[in-house]
């Protein structure tokens, strides 16, 4: 078809009744349970606690500043953001390989290659998690190899550290590092690398200098994602972290739902998503450099 | 071309990530059937045992129900709306308007779970509803599964020829008629990955339900967790391979009517 719209369809274009009645269920679910919300938890953080209702009249700052205030905080935000920079350092590192190999592979096992990808998204956290509970225990698989193999003679601990919460934030994350990369790796050219090749280019200076800054707008969407998931997940470190390993997810949490200190909780929730939000500010104005010679 | 030292070294790394993604979800199935009392390897013989604990155990198929009901009615309600959601963005919205209302439906995707669950909950608190009811719960399933309805049938529109609903119309059928021959057909495959996955995720989802449930109807992960403060043996294993089991005879379902490419995150 070309571009101009023939006459007969403008003209009935103009008799169309109105349809903007399919986006309304829509818009009513998102806005009222998705913005409002949003709004409305912010309001709260800067309330005053209330033992009677949920939050109490006044407009206050108390929580802010007892947040920022609190080392016992800030300790468990820098332990929280370290891990998420390492998960998603690491999963960078194991999920390019894989996601390079299923763009390019004209193998029949791709299909199945791709399941095994999908596949731990799709069986829930908990589960995946409580995978890591039986290997990394005391008494677990991890332990039990490794004694096997000689390599130590009492167990390591590794549960109840944020050792344990880095591998299995991990292992949880890793295909949403994968399914980005693969989106963008699938969408360039494979002539463009031939074309280097061809030109007299090595296997490793091709990937460094064609394939790798071609695929920057698909590590930074991967890891974006994956800092995001692990700075915020609760199921991972609260199973497999204990005190030690504790996030600020887990802290806020422990707030709302074992001390009923909502006002508090919000002020501490908003801190985070702040902190989240100024990291990636950051992190996009760096990878927007590295990008801005792309085509 | 020839294979290098390099391609050997690359696909035994390629073996090795691949094994720690499939070997965690593997051992959990294995230890479902352990015969001992301990989830270790190596295990002391094959049984069913913990499986029969399971069945006998009402705590875990009250969750398995309720959590079976949240997904369902999060899957047919998404499965509507959002459906018309994606018309109306792909079709009729004008462009200006088009971007900014395709990141609202997107939006549950871009917040943490965690943030929306800990939202929702002061929300029902203070409109006054709660959480003595499944409302909250149902609510918070529908709004986190959402865009996976959005996006896929979203995308089944991107690539469908629009020329066709007009060639309907000029034949003489009907809005309704044209959808129900014309674009419904068309965007099937995007629809049923859509529902299907937002039926799984909803099976799957913590942090909502963890905040928003009512007392006393724990959903299936919820009940796992809770198991396993008190609890480490082999019929945890077992719940968790019900529900790896149930995970993937919806996959396969995907599969085999759709193919799973055609998946949208």
């Amino acid at each position: 078809m070309t571009g101009a719209p023939s006459p007969a369809i403008a003209s009935r274009g103009g008799a169309q009744r109105p349809v903007w009645w399919l986006i309304l269920p829509a818009l009513v679910l998102l806005v009222c349970f998705l913005v409002l919300p949003y709004v409305s938890i912010v309001v709260m953080s800067f309330r005053e606690a209330s033992t009677r209702a949920v939050y109490g009249d006044g407009f206050t700052l108390e929580h802010y500043t007892t947040v920022i205030a609190d080392p016992f905080i800030w300790g468990i935000v820098w332990r929280t953001l370290r891990t998420g920079l390492i998960v998603t350092v690491v999963t960078l590192l194991l999920g390019y390989p894989v996601a390079y190999h299923l763009a390019r592979t004209r193998s029949r096992w791709a299909s199945v290659l791709y399941i095994f990808v999908i596949s731990p998204l799709l069986v829930g956290l908990v589960v995946r998690t409580f995978a890591w509970l039986i290997i990394l225990s005391n008494g677990g698989v991890a332990n039990n190899a490794l004694k096997w193999a000689g390599l130590i003679d009492r167990p390591i601990q590794l549960l109840n550290t944020p050792l344990g919460v880095t591998i299995g934030l991990i292992h949880v994350f890793l295909p949403f590092v994968i399914l980005p990369l693969l989106g963008n790796l699938q969408a360039i050219n494979p002539e463009v690398a031939m074309a280097g090749r061809s030109l007299g280019a090595s296997r490793l200076q091709t990937f460094l200098r064609v394939t790798l800054p071609l695929s920057m707008p698909g590590i930074q969407a991967g890891s974006i994602l994956v800092f995001v998931l692990s700075i915020s997940a609760y199921v991972t470190p609260a199973m497999l972290g204990g005190s030690q390993g504790r996030t600020m997810a887990v802290l806020v949490v422990q707030y709302l739902v074992d001390s009923f200190r909502w006002p508090a909780g919000a002020a501490l929730a908003i801190f985070m998503a702040a902190i989240t939000l100024s990291v990636i500010a950051v992190y996009l104005r760096l990878t927007a450099r590295a990008m801005r010679r792309l085509p | 071309m020839r294979k290098t030292l390099w391609d050997y070294v690359y696909t035994a790394i390629l073996v090795l990530i691949y094994v720690f993604l499939m070997s965690p979800i593997l051992l959990v199935v294995l230890m479902s059937f352990s015969g001992g009392e301990f989830l270790a390897l190596p295990m002391e013989g094959v049984s069913l045992r913990w499986f029969e604990t399971l069945f006998a155990n009402s705590r875990f198929y009250d969750a398995a129900a309720h959590s079976f009901r949240l997904a369902l009615v999060s899957a047919l309600v998404n499965g509507v709306i959002g459906t018309l959601a994606a018309i109306y963005v792909a079709h009729f919205a004008s462009p200006r308007l088009a971007n900014p209302l395709r990141v609202l439906m997107v939006g549950p995707l871009l917040v943490p779970e965690i943030l929306t669950a800990i939202a929702l909950l002061f929300f029902f608190f203070e409109i006054g509803i709660g959480n003595q009811y499944s409302v909250a719960i149902q609510v918070g399933h529908i709004v986190v599964t959402f865009p996976y309805v959005f996006l896929n049938v979203a995308s089944a529109l991107f690539n469908f020829d629009r020329s066709q609903e007009e060639a309907a119309r000029s034949l003489g059928a009907g809005r309704w008629l044209t959808f129900r021959r014309i674009t419904l057909p068309a965007i099937k495959p995007g629809l049923i990955t859509g529902c299907l996955f937002a039926f799984v995720i909803s099976f799957d989802i913590f942090n909502i339900s963890l905040l928003l449930k009512s007392v006393g109807n724990n959903t299936l992960p919820l009940e796992l967790f809770d198991y396993l403060r008190f609890n480490f043996d082999p019929t945890a294993a077992a719940v968790a391979t019900v529900s790896i089991f149930i995970t993937f005879v919806a996959v396969l379902i995907v599969d085999r009517t759709v193919g799973l490419r055609s998946l949208r995150f």
